[in-house]
């Protein structure tokens, strides 16, 4: 993958206050989580220096973008500088008038709202109650007003048995186009309720059979990037390969499994840009102070992190004699930062092997199959 | 199309140049984007309501070898391309 002139888009957390506290948010935990907003000015200086570098388009996340009181005109400074946006959020606080708002701009890619059940009880559980119903209630506002909009489903212990109802009240019920899903990762507040949150190898099999299963029937309307969807499928890719003796796969041997860093770039609700949100903790400038272009192009610790696709996995101890190593990707960096405290390093959490070991099982490989 | 109109960009558009000389073109109002080789980035850079087309192909012959003997008809052809797609324009004078 080539390294783009200037960042193709920047995902900004735009306020770490939230008006709720879920109990596998990744936040909460980071050095850059304050309480303090940056004020909107700085955030408007920042918006002409995208809109210089060719930015075209920002994600806004949290915390909760819609607890700032002054996003709309956040939103207004995106538009002015000719880039389109889009939005994370929990969904509660999506009223008419946002939702006319977001269309109105002409320029929203999307708003991606987590919803976590089928019903309040499963939802609201790690949620807080009442949120179920709220975060539906917004979607309805958006799609009223033709607000492109998505959800994604964090997979956790409580929801792990109801995918198929999820499936068929988001697609079915709620029209939606799509969903995506992910499951509660070892990061911020996850880290203290894992035993509450995390699947169990058993759990996590279901998951991946459920979700490739629902995908089929679905028409490939729901996605992944991680978790057990993603996982799923990379992982019996890799084990076919592993049983026709292939000697590699695209992308496997090396530690290249992330390249959000050639594309893109994160600021921290406090105006320090990283490389990811989830590694909040490599601070490589200050908006504002520093030159986004000279961060992005020549920042020794960025280009470190993008240098990590160089690294065998045949250099870790953890990887000494697996038979999956010319197919893995050694997965997030992130994670693996969060779980051993380096991030080149594999992730253990993404690791095959690890998985059979401790009882996981893989689907069978037919459900693959058109 | 008249040599001595003087076409002027969208100043919506964004242009993303990337290290190879290539660049795309993004319109954020539609989210559309297309690839443009270095000569074409070039003519982009002359849309500025001064130049007319009759410089602008005074201006690729100059400044690129191996010009194409029917460089008009190309320049031209990417002008009209760019206007029915809303990325440039000619001013408009009111008339009085």
């Amino acid at each position: 993958m080539r390294l783009m002139k200037t960042p193709k888009s920047i995902d900004i957390e735009i306020t770490n206050r939230c008006n709720l506290r879920c109990r596998y948010c990744s936040h909460f935990s980071s050095p850059g989580d304050v309480d303090r907003d940056l004020p909107k000015e700085e955030w408007f200086r920042f918006f002409e220096e995208l809109n210089r570098c060719a930015v075209m388009s920002v994600t806004l996340s949290g915390g909760e973008p819609f607890f700032r009181e002054d996003l709309f005109e956040i939103i207004d400074g995106i538009v002015r500088n000719r880039m389109r946006f889009s939005i994370l959020t929990n969904g509660t606080l999506i009223t008419e008038d946002v939702a006319r708002f977001l269309a109105s701009t002409g320029r929203c890619d999307s708003v991606q709202v987590s919803i976590d059940g089928s019903i309040p009880t499963t939802h609201d559980s790690f949620r807080g109650e009442g949120n179920f119903r709220k975060a539906v209630e917004g979607i309805k506002h958006l799609q009223g007003h033709g607000v492109p909009v998505t959800v994604r489903v964090t997979i956790h212990r409580q929801n792990v048995m109801e995918l198929e109802d999820i499936a068929r009240f988001l697609l079915e019920e709620m029209g939606l186009p799509g969903f995506s899903t992910n499951s509660a990762s070892y990061m911020g507040l996850c880290r203290k309720n894992a035993e509450q949150v995390q699947l169990t190898p058993e759990e996590r099999s279901v998951a991946m059979e459920t979700l490739l299963r629902l995908n089929r029937k679905y028409n490939g309307r729901i996605s992944a990037a991680a978790g057990p969807l993603a996982e799923g499928r990379r992982w019996l890719m890799m084990e076919r390969a592993r049983r026709e003796g292939k000697r590699e796969i695209p992308g496997g041997g090396y530690l290249t499994g992330c390249g959000g860093v050639m594309t893109k770039i994160a600021v921290r609700a406090d105006g320090v840009m990283v490389p990811c949100g989830q590694m909040a903790h490599i601070e490589l400038g200050r908006i504002n102070r520093d030159s986004l272009l000279d961060v992005w192009q020549g920042h020794p610790e960025l280009n470190r992190i993008r240098q990590r696709r160089m690294v065998p996995l045949s250099s870790f101890d953890f990887c000494r004699g697996c038979e999956y190593i010319n197919y893995c990707t050694g997965n997030c960096p992130a994670l693996a930062y969060t779980i051993i405290g380096d991030e080149f390093h594999p992730s253990p959490d993404a690791c095959l092997r690890a998985f059979l070991q401790k009882g996981g099982r893989l689907p069978d490989e037919r459900i693959l199959e058109a | 199309m008249s040599d001595d109109l003087k076409p002027i960009a969208n100043p919506t558009v964004v242009l993303r140049e990337e290290f190879d000389d290539w660049a795309i073109l993004f319109d954020p109002d539609t989210g559309n984007a297309f690839g443009l080789n270095p000569t074409s980035v070039f003519i982009w850079k002359l849309l500025d309501g001064r130049h007319t087309i009759r410089d602008i192909i005074n201006e690729v012959q100059k400044n690129f070898e191996e010009v194409p003997d029917d460089v008009e008809v190309h320049v031209n052809e990417f002008i009209n391309d760019l206007i029915e797609r809303g990325y440039a324009g000619y001013e408009w004078k009111q008339e009085g």
